[in-house]
């Protein structure tokens, strides 16, 4: 037999087809890992950045639960988020939860330029807004920030280490509260 | 005479060229007329239209507003470096296009035009901070009619002038 699926939908999926479904199962995995590390942050983080971070990691477990139902509407199956992940340094101070705070949302800008290049202009635009959201929060950890957001992403850098001459830096430290 | 002599030859191409018109529905166009440009050469005029007209404020601010020139200096080097990955997307045959799109300064005699900037610090940055948001929705304007990798440079550099506006409504003027 070569039945399809019974959940197959068709018309927004038609333009792009697996492509569009690899680029939102890769924006759910970094949505997901977004979660698992502002979970991690948050731990080292004391008011005002902590409050910030339980806001973000709220919006990033919605925009995970958006982006499931997306996959499924598409007759994808939502890959799981993992049960821990690697985190790319060990994180036991404020500066370094900021630090991987700010890594998180470098990753979740990338994975929502994938949406950006499709064809399918509503997801295009979903996708810039997504990109948008994530380098706005970024450049809120971060202090500074990029030319490129999601494309020229600075290599991760441990909490401490001297910045990067690219970003350019305000001269306050605004608190991220950009939840979309 | 001369007149006379231009006008046979006009209608001497014009005999040659009408059967062409007719059996191929091409005619002049297809012999003399470049191909269009493709649809991603306008996008990329777009935009660097819009970046050019950015770093016009940026400029005029730093002209009226010195005192801000260490927090600009850096937002504006990234103008210029989308600047240059913009331009660097358009492969443009010799003497074909306007020479506005060569050089940076789209006026004549490199005197732009006065822009009207406010000439406290706060006024300044709130004038830029309007302008970087008027550039990041105009980027996404045409976003769909892009190519792919196209589409994905316009949306981060619209993300870039969206998180430029951010900090500047942070900066902390003296």
């Amino acid at each position: 037999m070569t039945a399809r699926p019974a959940a197959r939908h068709s018309a927004p999926a038609r333009a792009d087809g697996p492509a569009a479904v690899a680029a939102l199962q890769a924006a759910l995995a970094a949505e997901n890992s977004a979660v698992y590390g502002y979970g991690v942050a948050g731990a080292h983080l004391a008011r005002g950045k902590r409050a910030a971070a339980v806001r973000i990691w709220v919006a990033h477990q919605n925009a995970g639960d958006a982006l499931t139902a997306m996959l499924a509407a598409r007759g994808a199956q939502p890959a799981p988020a993992a049960a821990a992940y690697e985190l790319p340094f060990a994180v036991h101070s404020s500066a370094a939860a900021v630090a991987l705070a700010t890594v998180l949302e470098d990753r979740v800008t990338a994975a929502y330029l994938g949406l950006v290049g499709l064809s399918d202009p509503a997801l295009r635009a979903f996708g810039a807004r997504a990109v948008r959201t994530a380098a706005l929060r970024a450049a809120a950890w971060r202090g500074s920030t990029l030319a490129f957001p999601g494309l020229d992403v600075p290599v991760p850098r441990k909490a401490g280490a001297p910045k990067a001459g690219r970003g350019t830096t305000a001269q306050a430290s605004p608190t991220p509260s950009h939840s979309g | 005479m001369a007149r006379d002599a231009t006008r046979r030859r006009v209608l001497a191409i014009g005999a040659v060229t009408l059967p062409l018109a007719v059996a191929g529905c091409k005619g002049f166009g297809a012999l003399g007329t470049p191909p269009k440009p493709a649809p991603g050469v306008a996008v990329v005029d777009h935009a660097i239209t819009v970046e050019t007209r950015l770093i016009a404020h940026y400029g005029a601010v730093l002209a009226a507003v010195p005192a801000l020139a260490s927090t600009l200096r850096p937002l504006l080097a990234q103008h210029h470096e989308h600047l240059a990955r913009l331009r660097a997307r358009l492969i443009i045959p010799p003497g074909s296009r306007a020479p506005d799109l060569a050089s940076p300064a789209a006026s004549p005699s490199g005197s732009p035009s006065p822009l009207a900037v406010p000439g406290t610090p706060a006024a300044a940055l709130g004038y830029l901070r309007d302008a970087e948001n008027v550039a990041a929705s105009a980027y996404l304007a045409h976003l769909s009619a892009a190519p792919p990798s196209l589409a994905q440079l316009l949306a981060s550099i619209s993300a870039s002038e969206a998180t430029h506006a951010m900090i500047l409504g942070h900066v902390r003027h003296r």
